[in-house]
């Protein structure tokens, strides 16, 4: 942690003491005016296209679909109500994806980080019988891959299909995070644990009241990077839980509402009683049931991200060193 | 095996200190030679639970072949799927088989416990007096368990005699139950004679185990996980080499060699496919590569941007498109450009009056490979300028500095000091990215495929999706699948090796 603190006010002073340089004695020319307009403009353009598609999606859901059924919505909501996210509430094959995405999401970071600190920690361990050789027989599996088919029929063989577990079990050892973990843990100074082991703690002592928390920062990176992996997964419930529709996830849902949501809209607005005309006016369409759903999916990482964005970085760097 | 046989260590003694080592007796020599026999044993018989070919509970033969003793007893549903109408007709009886499914999860948990014992074999005496009785427990349990198994196909024989259906269902007992019945006897028995082999335990004797055993355990779960998921795979490769439709079983009269490989060069329409999916593979991953150098660009571009806070801005927001799913990408694609999306509302309410613009982007086949090719920038661009943002930042400044004095303009600057210290990390990215250059991923090609383009949008990996799971071509598409492995673990270890020859440095 202090040495992470410590990084970043380095890294903040190297920025600013640039930033004095280059002010202090160069006076603009012609051609810098020129760069920078052009540069900051296109940073400004290219920041925009990554975020003005999730607003227009956010306007048509929060506008009454009077004026969009009419194309009436471009750049800022009209007719402001919460329509169409009532509406989709009732929609029951949503509200169960959202739970399935959100269980798995929890649990399956949760195996997943417990397994990778474990792991992590015990393949520091020189003592473990034949270490370097279940270390490779872990790490190499980063680098080959069945294929998809031979990996399905496997799931199959294993009774892992049309079952909650799918998204669960085969994500809890994840070579990579274990290398990350590793990492980590030998920086952590081998003196602390080695006092502990004097002292008579067991290797699950020294694992869950030294190496766990001192490790929490990495942990948290990983944790991050695998429940936005969960949130996002979209090919397990694909083909393996294609039978089973209360098991879709999220993402499923959302590819299937988006390939065919006429039905959908049907069914949607047949739960609305009222047959006249204004209730007809602010039916549903397609596009409309489309964005919602859209929102619903990304809300979760909207709302996280900026918060994260720390972790997500640190943890890109940290698989940079690795490679 | 360990030579050693550590006495219990006195309270002030530190632990760390070496255990006292004391000579075996003869005795305790052949306890461990019957242990390897032993602990093999378990071992395949835990393996075994797993294979479908050693499946014990297969008592009729409309169990499906491809079902596993460890399936069996995890899901009652599998083993009745082809039951329907056996059932309603009551030829059997649906209580005939759920008992025969609590006898499956039965074996299992015996064969378990027996591993249990198993571990506990690699500690102290004492542990391994009491892994013996364990052991002998659960291969006692998997012996009545297996009695069992045949006491439900009596039964089951029996009902189906009565109804005169015994063709339909087709009762066997499997030879493989009798393989198990000698896995539990063996279990049992070799545990009670080590049990007796190994010495009367001292008073002081202690339940313990040697750390390196002791953190091979805690490992044991995790190597398991990854034998499972990702070693076991490669079991199913062996559906190349047969005829097998989905659903059916494997069986030996299906094996026809080599004939799938073969069909990929030989069969015209599969030769057909196969060239334009490896154009469009090559296509987009090439054109990807031709890009490589897009995110060091926009790093060092970024980084001449001198207000920190919109730079702060510019980062933060162009990576959020990485963390979100191709999926969701999709629907951005719809809401933008599709009939009704924002591109043909605008153009409608600038136009007010002329003709409605209704051109759905999505739905044709122009410059597939580009648009693709503009998604995944999009995507991951500003991802992947992060980590050249932090190698710059980590740049020497005095080198910016002599230039300046030396009369550098900015372009100067960025092309002599900061590309050249930014290669190494991009040489690294685009060896990687050339080793997985059969490798484009299938999300993003699923989600955007329609009608119109499928023929320029197929990639290998989505081909060999359409093919197996959508067409159900089983063996044709895990042989494409092993092709592309092969090919893909090749690539990347000859990059490995050019890396090794120019930086001295390996990448994986």
């Amino acid at each position: 942690m202090a040495e992470e603190i410590h990084l970043t006010l380095k890294e903040k002073r190297a920025e600013k003491k640039y930033f004095k340089e280059h002010k202090s004695h160069v006076k603009p020319t012609f051609g810098d005016v020129v760069f920078n307009i052009l540069n900051y403009l296109f940073f400004g353009l290219f920041t925009l296209s990554c975020l003005f598609p999730f607003y227009y999606i956010f306007i048509n859901t929060i506008s009454s679909n009077e004026y969009i059924n009419k194309g009436a919505i471009t750049l800022l909501p009209k007719g402001l109500t919460l329509y169409n996210y009532i509406q989709m509430g009732r929609v029951n094959d949503l509200w169960n994806s959202v739970l399935v995405t959100f269980i798995r999401t929890f649990l399956g970071t949760a195996l997943m980080v417990f397994a990778s600190a474990l792991a992590g920690y015990l393949v520091t361990k020189k003592e473990m019988w034949h270490r370097k050789f279940w270390y490779r027989f872990l790490v190499i599996t980063m680098y080959f891959n069945a294929g998809l088919i031979p990996w399905y029929l496997n799931m199959a063989m294993l009774g892992l299909t049309d079952s909650f577990a799918a998204y669960i079990i085969p994500g809890i050892v994840s070579p990579y995070n274990i290398i990350l973990v590793k990492t980590y843990i030998e920086s952590i100074p081998g003196e602390i644990e080695e006092s502990a082991y004097m002292d008579g703690a067991s290797y699950w002592t020294i694992f869950h009241k030294i190496i766990w928390p001192l490790s929490k920062p990495i942990l948290a990176t990983i944790a991050i990077f695998g429940a936005v992996g969960h949130w996002n997964s979209f090919q397990d419930s694909l083909i393996l839980n294609a039978n089973s529709p209360e098991l879709y996830t999220l993402q499923h849902r959302l590819y299937i509402y988006l390939n065919q949501s006429s039905n959908l809209a049907a069914m949607v607005n047949s739960s609305t009683s009222s047959a006249d005309t204004a209730a007809l006016a602010n039916m549903m369409s397609t596009k409309t049931i489309q964005y919602t759903i859209s929102m619903v999916t990304i809300i979760p990482i909207l709302c996280v991200y900026p918060f994260m964005q720390r972790y997500f970085e640190k943890g890109l760097m940290l698989g940079a060193v690795k490679g | 095996m360990a030579a050693t046989n550590t006495s219990a260590p006195a309270k002030d003694i530190p632990v760390k200190k070496k255990p006292k080592v004391v000579p075996k007796t003869a005795s305790e020599r052949i306890a461990d030679k019957i242990y390897w026999v032993l602990r093999l044993g378990i071992v395949a018989n835990v393996v075994m639970l797993f294979f479908p070919a050693f499946n014990p509970a297969r008592i009729s033969g409309l169990i499906n072949k491809n079902l596993s003793l460890f399936t069996c007893g995890v899901s009652y549903n599998s083993i009745v799927a082809n039951f329907g109408r056996a059932l309603r007709q009551q030829w059997v009886q649906a209580s005939s088989f759920q008992e025969l499914r609590w006898i499956a999860l039965l074996v299992v948990f015996a064969v378990v416990v027996a591993a249990a014992g198993g571990c506990m074999s690699l500690g102290s005496n004492k542990l391994k007096k009491l892994g013996c009785i364990v052991s002998f427990a659960g291969g006692v349990i998997e012996f009545f368990a297996m009695l069992g198994i045949r006491g439900v196909y009596n039964d089951v024989v029996a009902q189906a005699r009565e109804t005169g259906r015994l063709k339909n269902i087709s009762p066997m007992l499997p030879f493989i139950n009798k393989v198990y019945l000698a896995f539990a006897v063996g279990i049992a028995a070799l545990s009670l004679v080590v049990f007796f082999l190994i010495p009367r335990l001292e008073k002081n004797a202690k339940f313990e185990m040697e750390p390196r055993f002791q953190l091979f355990l805690m490992m044991l779960p995790i190597i398991a996980f990854a034998f499972v998921f990702s070693y076991l795979p490669l079991y199913g490769w062996r559906y190349a080499f047969f005829d097998y439709k989905s659903g059916e079983t494997l069986s030996m009269e299906k094996f026809v060699g080599f004939k799938w490989f073969t069909s990929l060069f030989q069969n015209a329409a599969t030769r057909r496919d196969m060239l334009t999916v490896l154009k469009n593979t090559l296509a987009m991953s090439g054109l990807g590569i031709l890009t490589s150098w897009l995110p060091m660009a926009f790093a060092i571009f970024l980084s001449e941007i001198k207000n920190l806070t919109f730079r702060r801005f510019v980062q933060t927001f162009t990576t959020i498109p990485n963390f979100i799913s191709w999926v969701l990408v999709y629907a951005i694609a719809i809401a933008i450009f599709s009939t009704d999306g924002f591109i043909n509302t605008m153009i409608n309410s600038l136009n007010n009056g002329g003709a409605a613009a209704t051109t759905n982007y999505l739905q044709n086949d122009d410059h597939m490979w580009l648009k693709m090719l503009a998604w995944g920038t999009w995507k991951g661009v500003g991802w992947s300028a992060i980590i050249y943002i932090a190698a710059i930042s980590g740049i020497d400044q005095g080198l910016y500095e002599a230039a300046t004095v030396d009369g550098a303009g900015r372009f100067a600057k960025m092309w002599y000091i900061s590309v050249p210290e930014l290669i190494p990390t991009y040489c690294v990215l685009l060896l990687m990215s050339i080793a997985n250059i059969l490798t484009n991923g299938m999300d993003q090609y699923l989600v955007f495929s329609n009608a119109m383009n499928r023929e320029s949008i197929q990639v290998l990996d989505l081909y060999v999706y359409n093919l197996g799971i959508g067409s159900g071509l089983i063996p044709l598409s895990t042989v494409i699948g092993m092709v592309k492995s092969v090919i893909s673990v090749t690539l990347l270890f000859a990059a490995n090796g050019v890396s090794k020859a120019i930086r001295g440095e390996s990448i994986v």
